[in-house]
């Protein structure tokens, strides 16, 4: 399933355009060759101009484009409209919203538990012993919980007291100048909360883009409301994958000393955004995250963080269509 | 309404045929497809298919219906295909015999392969097009069975997920 790495990050000012069968990005120290075979995605973090041919050749190929404010702010994403559709699935994606919204949605809230409990399982074998109430709870209580909900609702309250109390145990794994007391989304206004925010941004992209490539319908979500985002359907799918993808990245990068609130944050704006080399370096690590393989349990082929990310979408499919029980990527399970 | 493909993917895989007809399709996954795509987009002119009530026809001539394939590895499926475009055309008052030609030969000894179909055969097809119809229908695709072609299918991956 595709190459390696087929995602292209656009860090400069610079003009997007059609060549032959080849994108071209003109910038001032010259002109780089994008070749269409090996592009399925573009981010694009600072101003760039393009043309209505270049977006058409773009939706011919189905190459997704995210844009970005100066500020890292996600500003949206090019969905080429020629994507796969199929009006059965379509239909029974609806009526499985409408009617068993907590079987998918379920799933979901036990998933985000299992993948925490695999991080934080490292460090409390690595003498973090305080964490055990909270690993405690996630591996006994919070599936008995999620499995009696009667609603929506109720589920999310599971779902907000499992971040609340991750959120936590920073304390325990991060140096003091990382901790955090409290989780704040818009503007961040601390280093971690920053790490945390761009993090979350590309990974919700990364979904769109694998979304994209199955024929579900991405407005219709059933954790979140429908009506959250234009893609609300990312942000379910998504979540599952944060701990693993995000927040490893976040841990390993910062207690590596890969990133420091010295030298890669925007001193100007009270650290509360990565400057431009923060930035390079948590995507840096987060692309060989997603590109690292492991033996799929299920399909007994190798397969990437990346690519798991779209069979969760397969799995949906499956259920919507065939009822098959929607199980979300599970870490411990490798598959 | 059925098509050659549909026909042919019966013959493979019924259940890539229930998904296909469905539009359920993943073939655009590979990436010599998506770019097969791109360039026959990029560059439309050039060969001109013949192409009515469900069949795209790559050659017809007074004596033969031409298909071709780019290899022999499902024969049975290509024949079947072959024949739905036949029975079609006969339908129309067009007789003619099939040609099949592989451009690689893998599995069988030649790569042209000519096949005729009598009227109480056309009549036989006929029939069991009204099955496979009635099976396209069906709320649910049949589960999947390991075979050794599911190892290259395109839906491999949610076959077995
Ligand atoms: S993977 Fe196998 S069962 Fe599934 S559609 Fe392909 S050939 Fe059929």
């Amino acid at each position: 399933m595709g190459k390696s790495s087929d995602t292209r990050y656009i860090f400069s000012t610079g003009d997007l355009y059609q060549k032959d069968f080849s994108i071209v990005f003109r910038k001032e120290d010259g002109n780089f060759y994008l070749p269409i075979k090996d592009t399925r995605e573009l981010y694009c973090f600072n101003e760039i101009t393009l043309s209505t041919k270049l977006l058409q050749l773009l939706a011919k190929v189905g190459i997704v484009v995210h844009f970005f404010g100066y500020y890292e702010n996600y500003i949206g994403t090019f969905y080429p409209k020629e994507q796969l559709l199929s009006g059965r699935l379509t239909v029974a994606q609806a009526l499985a919203y409408e009617q068993n919204r907590l079987k998918i949605a379920g799933p979901i809230v036990k998933g985000i538990a299992k993948n925490i409990h695999f991080v934080l399982y490292h460090y409390y074998r690595h003498g973090k012993s305080e964490l055990k109430d909270y690993l405690d709870w996630l591996r006994k209580d919070v599936s008995r919980l999620a499995d009696a909900v009667g609603d929506i609702k109720q589920l999310l309250r599971i779902e907000g007291e499992i971040w609340a109390r991750f959120y936590q145990t920073f304390r325990l794994i991060l140096p003091e100048s990382f901790a955090m007391n409290k989780r704040v989304k818009r503007p961040p206004d601390n280093p971690i909360n920053a790490l945390i925010s761009f993090g979350n941004t590309l990974l919700y992209t990364k979904t769109i883009t694998e979304i994209y490539h199955t024929h579900l319908n991405q407005t219709i979500s059933f954790l979140h409301e429908p009506a959250e985002r234009r893609f609300s359907l990312s942000l379910d799918l998504s979540e599952v994958f944060k701990p693993v993808l995000v927040y490893k990245t976040i841990f390993d990068c910062v207690n590596n000393r890969k990133i420091t609130v010295e030298k890669h944050f925007d001193k100007k704006l009270n650290y509360a955004l990565l400057n431009e080399i923060g930035r390079k370096t948590f995507i840096e690590a987060f692309e060989e995250r997603l590109n690292q393989t492991f033996e799929h349990q299920t399909l007994k082929r190798r397969c990437s963080y990346k690519q798991a990310i779209r069979l969760d979408g397969y799995k949906l499919i499956k259920h919507i269509l065939e009822g098959k029980n929607f199980v979300p990527f599970c870490m411990e399970d490798k598959k | 309404m059925l098509t050659g493909t549909v026909v042919n993917y019966y013959t493979h895989c019924q259940r890539q045929c229930w998904l296909f007809y469905h539009n359920l399709n993943l073939e655009d996954n590979s990436e010599d497809v998506r770019i097969g795509k791109v360039l026959h987009e990029l560059k439309k002119q050039g060969k001109e298919e013949i192409a009515l009530d469900g069949i795209k026809l790559d050659k017809l001539t007074a004596e033969y219906v031409t298909e071709i394939k780019k290899s022999d590895a499902d024969l049975a499926a290509a024949k079947a295909q072959l024949e739905f475009y036949l029975v079609v055309l006969h339908d129309k008052g067009i007789i003619r015999k099939g040609r099949l030609e592989c451009l690689e030969k893998n599995k069988q000894s030649k790569s042209v392969h000519t096949l005729m179909l009598t009227e109480g055969e056309i009549e036989e097809r006929k029939v069991q097009y009204r099955q496979i119809e009635e099976f396209l229908n069906r709320e649910l695709p049949p589960p999947p069975i390991r075979k050794p072609i599911c190892k290259k299918c395109a839906y491999y991956e949610y076959c077995f997920i």
